[in-house]
């Protein structure tokens, strides 16, 4: 009786699992993978009355909840920027938000949303992990995505899929930059690096590693320490003792700024002193407010241009424009990516002549003159974004950022 | 051997926050056979009451009564707020479906998890707060190669006073006494006079209060709070609180030092990737072994 009774706690808490969270997304029906080739709603065709609708799916709560939030109110001020222009075809834009709580299962719901609202294009989304399971449920239901915070080499490459697209660069970029970076740059000896085993940090640790490859061999370094902690956790100690004990040159951090910010300041608390670097997800105003501005003195990031540094004709104005709205600048380059993916979107549609999902996604492809905040909107057949450089930035002992050399 | 010794502290820090959340499980399993899945987000809560505490008139508290009273404060504000809480949830959510049977209350503490957790997200907003650093001591004490902050030791000790406390309150009072007896035989305790309605306003008042205190230990220490952290917490507190003995004191005190412990040596000496892998087979080794826990109520199970 009493291993029924411990069988049945079991029971209840895995089920907890999926009751637990806060699911703030409507759970609508669950997606069923056979009613793919059917039509998947009734075509309730929403471009009707002058109005083009685009969907933003984007972790408004949960754990990148800030990343959300601006990648919200950037995307709404583009759309607001287009609309003064004349909008697209003559149309205004009007965006649908979903939210996915960063994490994959409410960002599965999320998708099933915006697809049963009969979008055809939609933003989605901001995290690796989170953004996967949304881009196949798009592509089984020709619903084109453009990802704007999802970096991870596997995205597309692991397999195609022929209506995503995404406005950020990808991982194996970074990782090459990184293992330049460190050894020839600031020649570090023994690197240590921790990943969070998730599909975006785990891939730019693999890279790393691969990238990293050829000066190990060389004997130029060595890497002394490599592993992964577990997102969502607070006290990542154990892991720092270890790291601490191997007395390493370089802490490379590959995942969320949330982990980034305790792992950093929980490392100089222990004592460590070595270089810290953070790759494309960490540099963000939260990353600062959880780490303190001490903790993160001197630590260098790899990112993406960041948003302050555009220089652009249009991201002057989009900046200008969004700075006089929320008084600020956007807190990372992802949010101004959410922001190109629409612009990407309106110059498709505009190519295409319309929302049809599948001119749509070829103008996305074959697309030469689209202009973007952070550049030229261009994209390989896989659906990856051309020409996206890398640089490293350093936080001063004021949490502000420069570029570094 | 050093390095040992500091992970062996790293891991009796986490192990205590473990423990005093799975005392707060543990209390309530044992006198009314419901596992209040709200309690890890009254844990949470009592974080951010303790947050807004040390936050509110920039940091009015911190400035008048010093960093270590200005913790004070933030503890027992937190301490007295969720056990007004506790008793609340009970009132509201419990008492209404008891006499229904079990299944109601867990769905009924299933919503309340729920209902905390998006009240919190609606009152303190859905993004990341950070405790204020001018809230926190800094001393750091080093003891040969060993690194410690002050803030670290403070909390082990009074994590550790805590369950002593609760350990002799539960175990050697008359009180006590009763509340084991209500535990025990609900129907035999209230015909011997046990008030039971006054053992579920203790259970109810004093486990929350515990995670409510180790809520505001977790802010103080890591710095950074969100709504749904309660979540982590409370799972890894159940998984103590079974490795343990449910609905056993001691049980929830030794299964959630035991449980950070173990994590600690695991991700220190083998892989930090693969602690939780290893955690939940010691779980699944010991309920085998011992399907009631480490130190589980001997009792018969009534059918």
């Amino acid at each position: 009786m009493k291993r029924i009774l411990l069988v049945g706690l079991i029971a209840v808490l895995v089920l907890s699992l999926f009751a637990g969270c806060a699911s703030p997304a409507t759970p609508t029906t669950t997606p069923s993978p056979t009613a793919t080739s059917a039509t998947p709603t009734p075509t309730p065709t929403p471009t009707g009355g002058g109005v083009i609708q685009i969907g933003l799916q984007a972790p408004i709560t949960g754990n990148f909840a800030a990343e959300g939030q601006w990648a919200k109110q950037c995307v709404e001020v583009a759309a607001a920027l287009i609309n003064a222009k004349g909008g697209v075809l003559g149309k205004q834009v009007e965006i649908v938000v979903a939210d996915d709580a960063s994490n994959p299962k409410d960002s599965a719901l999320a998708a099933q949303k915006l697809i049963s609202q009969g979008l055809k294009e939609v933003i989605a989304s901001y995290g690796s992990s989170v953004t996967a399971p949304a881009a196949d449920l798009y592509d089984k239901n020709q619903v084109v995505s453009v990802g704007y915070g999802c970096t991870a080499v596997s995205l597309t490459m692991d397999k195609l899929r022929p209506y995503f697209f995404r406005t950020a660069g990808r991982d194996d970029t970074q990782s090459e930059f990184f293992a330049k970076l460190a050894v020839e740059t600031l020649g570090a000896k023994k690197i240590a690096i921790l990943h969070d085993n998730q599909d975006y940090g785990k891939g730019v640790a693999e890279d790393a590693m691969k990238y990293l490859k050829p000066y190990v061999d060389a004997g130029t370094t060595e890497v002394v320490y490599y592993d992964a902690i577990t997102p969502g956790e607070n006290d990542y100690s154990a892991a720092i003792t270890k790291i601490k004990q191997l007395n390493p040159d370089l802490l490379f951090f590959t995942a969320y700024y949330p982990e980034a910010g305790l792992i950093i300041k929980q490392a100089r608390q222990a004592g460590i002193t070595c270089t810290f670097v953070g790759n494309n997800s960490v540099p963000t105003p939260e990353f600062v407010k959880i780490a303190g501005v001490d903790a993160i003195k001197g630590a260098l990031m790899l990112n993406e241009p960041m948003p302050q540094f555009l220089t652009y004709p249009e991201s002057t104005q989009f900046l200008d424009a969004y700075k006089a709205k929320y008084n600020e600048i956007p807190g990372s380059i992802w949010a101004v990516y959410a922001a190109d993916a629409l612009n990407a979107l309106c110059a498709a549609i505009t190519k295409a002549g319309g929302t049809d999902p599948d001119k749509v996604a070829a103008a996305m492809r074959t697309m030469t003159d689209a202009k973007g905040i952070t550049g030229a909107l261009l994209f390989t057949d896989r659906g990856d974004r051309k020409d996206i450089p890398y640089y490293t930035y350093i936080y001063d002992d004021k949490g502000e950022l420069s570029l570094y050399k | 051997m050093s390095v040992f010794f500091e992970q062996l502290l790293n891991g009796l820090t986490i192990g205590s926050f473990y423990a005093l959340v799975a005392l707060g499980y543990s209390m309530v399993y044992g006198v009314m056979k419901l596992i209040n899945f709200a309690h890890g987000d009254l844990f949470t809560l009592g974080s951010y009451l303790g947050y807004t505490v040390l936050v509110v008139g920039a940091g009015w508290v911190t400035a008048t009564f010093g960093v270590w009273g200005g913790m004070a404060v933030a503890m027992l504000a937190a301490f007295l707020g969720i056990a007004v809480a506790g008793i609340l949830l009970e009132r509201i959510a419990y008492r209404p479906v008891y006499k229904a049977g079990r299944l109601p209350l867990v769905v009924s503490a299933l919503g309340m998890s729920i209902f905390i957790q998006n009240g919190i997200m609606a009152i303190w907003g859905p993004r990341f707060q950070a405790y204020p650093m001018t809230a926190v001591p800094k001393e750091i004490i080093t003891i040969g190669d060993i690194r410690i902050t002050a803030l670290q030791l403070f909390i082990l000790l009074l994590a550790l006073a805590l369950m002593a406390l609760i350990y002799w309150l539960v175990e050697k009072t008359t009180f006590g006494a009763a509340v084991r007896a209500a535990a025990l035989d609900k129907d035999t305790a209230t015909l011997m006079g046990i008030n039971f309605r006054q053992v579920i306003f203790f259970v109810f008042a004093l486990g929350p209060a515990l995670g409510g205190i180790a809520g505001v230990m977790t802010g103080l220490n890591y710095g950074r709070i969100i709504f749904n952290m309660g979540w982590v917490y409370g799972l890894k507190a159940f998984t103590a609180t079974i490795l343990g003995g449910i609905g056993n004191i001691p049980g929830a005190m030794i299964g959630g030092l035991l449980l950070g412990i173990l994590e600690t040596l695991f991700a220190g000496y083998v892989s930090s990737a693969w602690k939780d892998v290893f955690i939940f087979l010691v779980l699944i080794l010991v309920l085998i072994w011992r399907p009631t826990g480490l130190i589980g109520e001997k009792t018969a199970e009534k059918v």
